[in-house]
């Protein structure tokens, strides 16, 4: 079946118009030459920013007493979406009852598309490190978003010499960035110093040591926790002293930061002594430095062990302390909000508090408005009273 | 279906909102869906660092005196829930070597720059701004007063002006007027704010975009268009309405050739009387209804007859410095790299030559609270379509961003010389980001091409429901930007509360 050919539905104000029946023309002649529009937005970003993905555990690497590499590939097979050196990955993680997810910073090379490796050090106590390193098999699957994060070179304005401070596993971003760096040969400068609890913890050592071996513009020194007897090297603590002392003058560097958050504020402290201004340091977030009572704005002479309660809009309610971030109890209470980053940056796990106060950790990247109109980033947000709050739970699983 | 509502809006970006508040607060009972965790859609501004980014919003326009967007703000209880800042003037319009100009927001002032640009031209200044004004003022007035079309034929009849010279392109009207280049470039710098050049904008939107400004003022918000969006939501929440974020609609269900519901991401079925679709008309029609038939031909015709329009390409800079030290004085200003429109016109369609066209916004001359203090927000817009950036391959794609934001930083330190120095955040948005976070077909930020084809004086079906039961209110049935967009939506949902339906 034909259809009439078309006809624009003219308003009559447009016929009192010089030059009317002209677009009238050009109307007809686009609807008899024009395709069909392409309407789908969302599977032609896929490819870039897939929205899950299914990913399965090819291999397990040993890497110190404390830390594996996962390998992941995709469960179908493929190219796996192109990242940036630096950022991570955010994997959905069920562990016994709880749904949850972590971040995890990719160690491999962006030049591999076939899989990410994902380098995780045991947290002692810590319920997903434990079950990763512990439980996971070859063959295991998972899903995630795709990669996510800023914490990555900008050819913009970062330069091309490059300091890297990294504690533990907060090695992974840097490993990325060396790869990526001496893989391509590009004209950038790196020095990693890389601070580990003692010399068998060293994640990445030998293939730190081939590189620098191979490639001048990359230089790593390691700075230990507890020195064996016979270590040459650095030993902590890594003060601004010793920071010149291993990678020299640091005007014009941008400086990147990974680790534990809690030594954060030391470290830039550190850096900023040396003349570093703000905008040349770039520290990943990795949850938060300050806990309650000591993060800024709690408020002085309350518990934070005290109890609240917690109502979730067209949920249960539950009991928890008001120093815990809230994304915590909601999961353990089978009602994950969705999440990434869990350190306050990404947003995606913004609840609505519909009554009570909550405070945030230093970190929460809260939007001006969402403080304004009484919005919570769930990671990094603590009930200071009895809340009620209002979310769509995650989609995982 | 699980549960029933007067209303179900798909899609919490301006036109979904102000649909949204209308109906509720005209006592529907609405249920407002939004797929991401945050509602506003380009309405929106996101954190990196110590600075927030705006994502969408340049100039507000309508709000100054009468302005249609303040009256219908009003009418919504939305106006005292925000702190609005009037910006001094309307723009500074650069071209390095050539022009510099500094644009007031009256009349007679706005011909004394253009006099002192082009000395020898005023009488024909003159005359071409009251052209302007008044087809600028017959447009905004005739847009919303469709309802009552024998009284606007006979004011119509009565405009000469306007008649003559409202389809013709904004370039053939300049070129009849003046021979000075860098006069025109000034008379058309708000171009960019259709997405369309001189040579294809037509007079009549170029017109009611001037007049707008001019009339209205240019209206900036304490906490960006987020801002705006949030406090649309409150008004709707506090009326009864009910908003669910992280909610996907797949499908709207039809019963009997009308519209009767929608199909969520998880399954679930939501009935309603009415449902209101604030996706692009395209995806509306053609993806989302369960049976495309009930859609008239025609209208599907219609489709076709129009273009994707033009996206953008944004780089974000938290800058550590303040506006002063880094010499802004206006918060919007238009920098072309040259005289030459074709060579915009190239640029928007290609990523192989520098960067020709830039909208530089500094949201701290007067500070907007994105900024930490003795810091600055500066955000450098590019008009580009998508079909550059979605012809690379995925793995050429961080490469090609990083190129091309360098080349928007060169041309930006023509105005803002030493600006790379002072970057602490930096992040590139691409015709790709926009489709990613907006669902837009193209990443187009204005909906259709809005060529003089586009006007809605050849397209009536725009405001018509041409399926039962399903009403669309996306800047894809009207002309994009706040302003259009908001206005558009809550008096089309007014209509539909006095027809009673």
């Amino acid at each position: 079946m034909t259809n009439p050919p078309y006809t624009p539905s003219v308003n009559p104000l447009a016929r009192l118009l010089e030059g009317a029946d002209g677009v009238v023309e050009r109307l007809k002649a686009h609807a008899a030459n024009q395709a069909a529009h392409r309407a789908d937005a969302r599977a032609e970003v896929e490819p870039y920013h897939p929205r899950k993905l299914e990913l399965t555990v090819t291999e397990l690497i040993d890497e110190t007493s404390t830390t594996k590499t996962l390998r992941l590939r995709r469960t179908a097979g493929g190219s796996l979406p192109p990242f940036r050196a630096g950022q991570y990955l955010s994997l959905d993680v069920q562990v016994g009852d709880v749904r949850t997810n972590r971040a995890f910073s990719i160690s491999s090379s962006p030049t591999r598309r076939d899989h990410y490796d994902l380098t995780v050090r045991r947290l002692p106590g810590g319920l997903v490190s434990n079950y990763l390193l512990d439980e996971v098999s070859i063959g295991d699957r998972f899903t995630s978003g795709g990669p996510m994060g800023t914490f990555t070179h900008d050819p913009l304005f970062h330069g091309d010499d490059l300091l890297f401070l990294a504690g533990g596993s907060g090695v992974a971003p840097a490993m990325s960035m060396i790869r990526e760096i001496v893989e391509l040969g590009l004209p950038r400068r790196m020095t990693l110093l890389y601070g580990s609890r003692r010399s068998d913890d060293i994640i990445f050592q030998d293939e730190l040591e081939a590189i620098e071996r191979q490639h001048p513009n990359i230089v790593v020194h390691h700075i230990l926790a507890q020195a064996d007897p016979g270590w040459t090297g650095a030993v902590k603590p890594l003060n601004a002293p010793l920071i010149v002392k291993l990678a020299g003058p640091l005007t014009g560097r941008m400086t990147y930061v990974c680790g534990p958050a809690y030594k954060y504020p030391y470290l830039v402290g550190e850096l900023e002594s040396l003349g570093l201004p703000g905008r040349r340091i770039r520290m990943e977030a990795n949850y938060v430095a300050k806990s309650p009572p000591d993060t800024p704005d709690w408020p002085s002479g309350v518990d934070p062990t005290g109890a609240v309660t917690v109502s979730v809009r067209g949920g249960k309610s539950f009991q928890m302390p008001r120093g815990r971030e809230l994304i915590y109890a909601l999961e353990e209470n089978g009602m994950p909000p969705a999440a990434s980053c869990r350190s306050g940056e990404c947003g995606d796990c913004r609840v609505k508090v519909c009554s009570g106060e909550v405070v945030h950790a230093e970190e929460a990247r809260l939007r001006t408005s969402d403080r304004r109109f009484g919005y919570a980033h769930s990671c990094v947000a603590y009930p200071l009273t009895d809340i009620e709050v209002d979310f769509q739970p995650g989609n995982y699983f | 279906m699980s549960t029933h509502y007067d209303v179900i809006v798909i899609g919490s970006g301006l036109g979904g909102l102000a649909a949204a508040t209308t109906l509720q607060r005209g006592g529907r009972q609405t249920l407002l869906l939004e797929r991401h965790s945050v509602p506003g859609g380009a309405a929106t501004s996101f954190v990196r660092g110590r600075f927030e980014f705006e994502v969408s919003l340049h100039q507000l326009g309508g709000m100054g005196g009468h302005g249609p967007l303040r009256a219908v703000l009003d009418e919504l209880d939305v106006t005292r829930r925000l702190e609005w800042l009037e910006d001094r003037d309307l723009c500074r319009t650069f071209v390095p070597g050539e022009v510099d100009v500094r644009l007031p927001h009256d009349w007679s002032g706005l011909a004394d720059v253009l006099d002192g640009l082009s000395p020898g031209n005023r009488p024909q200044i003159v005359r071409f701004l009251e052209i302007v004004r008044e087809t600028g003022l017959w447009q905004l007035t005739a847009r919303v007063n469709l309802h009552r079309i024998p009284e606007q034929l006979e004011w119509l009849k009565t405009l000469p002006d306007v008649r003559r010279y409202a389809l013709r392109t904004f370039r053939e009207v300049l070129d009849e007027f003046f021979t000075d280049e860098r006069l025109k470039l000034v008379l058309s710098s708000y171009w960019s704010y259709n997405g369309q050049l001189p040579h294809r904008i037509a007079f009549m939107d170029m017109a009611r975009l001037l007049t707008l400004y001019v009339e209205t003022r240019p209206y900036q918000v304490v906490g960006g268009g987020q801002a705006l969006s949030s406090a649309l939501v409150e008004s709707f929440e506090e009326a009864g309405g009910e908003l669910r974020l992280n909610t996907e609609v797949v499908q709207i269900l039809t019963d009997g050739g009308s519209a009767a519901g929608v199909r969520l991401e998880n399954g679930d079925t939501v009935g309603a009387k009415l449902v209101v679709s604030n996706a692009p008309s395209t995806t509306t029609y053609t993806r989302l209804l369960d049976d495309p038939g009930v859609v008239p031909a025609h209208v599907l015709q219609g489709l076709r007859a129009r273009r994707p329009g033009a996206s953008a390409t944004c780089l974000f800079l938290g800058v550590d410095a303040s506006p002063k030290e880094l010499g802004f004085t206006a918060a919007t200003t238009f920098l072309s790299a040259n005289l030459d429109e074709q060579s915009v016109l190239r640029g928007a369609n290609s990523l192989t030559e520098p960067c020709p066209f830039l909208i530089v916004t500094c949201y701290d001359v007067q500070p907007t609270g994105f900024a930490p203090k003795g810091c600055t927000q500066v955000v450098l817009s590019a008009i580009q379509y998508a079909e550059p950036w979605e012809s690379l391959a995925p793995e050429e794609y961080a490469a090609a961003k990083a190129s091309y934001a360098e080349s928007q930083l060169d041309l930006a330190e023509t105005l803002v010389p030493g600006l790379r120095d002072a970057i602490e955040e930096a992040e590139l948005a691409t015709p790709l980001t926009f489709k990613r976070y907006t669902n837009q077909p193209g990443g187009a930020i204005y909906g259709f091409d809005q060529d003089i084809t586009d006007s809605w004086l050849f397209h009536d079906e725009d405001l018509r429901q041409n399926v039962p039961g399903l009403l669309l209110t996306s800047n894809w049935t009207t002309a994009g930007g706040y302003n259009s967009n908001l206005v558009t939506a809550s008096r089309r949902c007014q209509g539909l509360l006095a027809r009673g339906q």
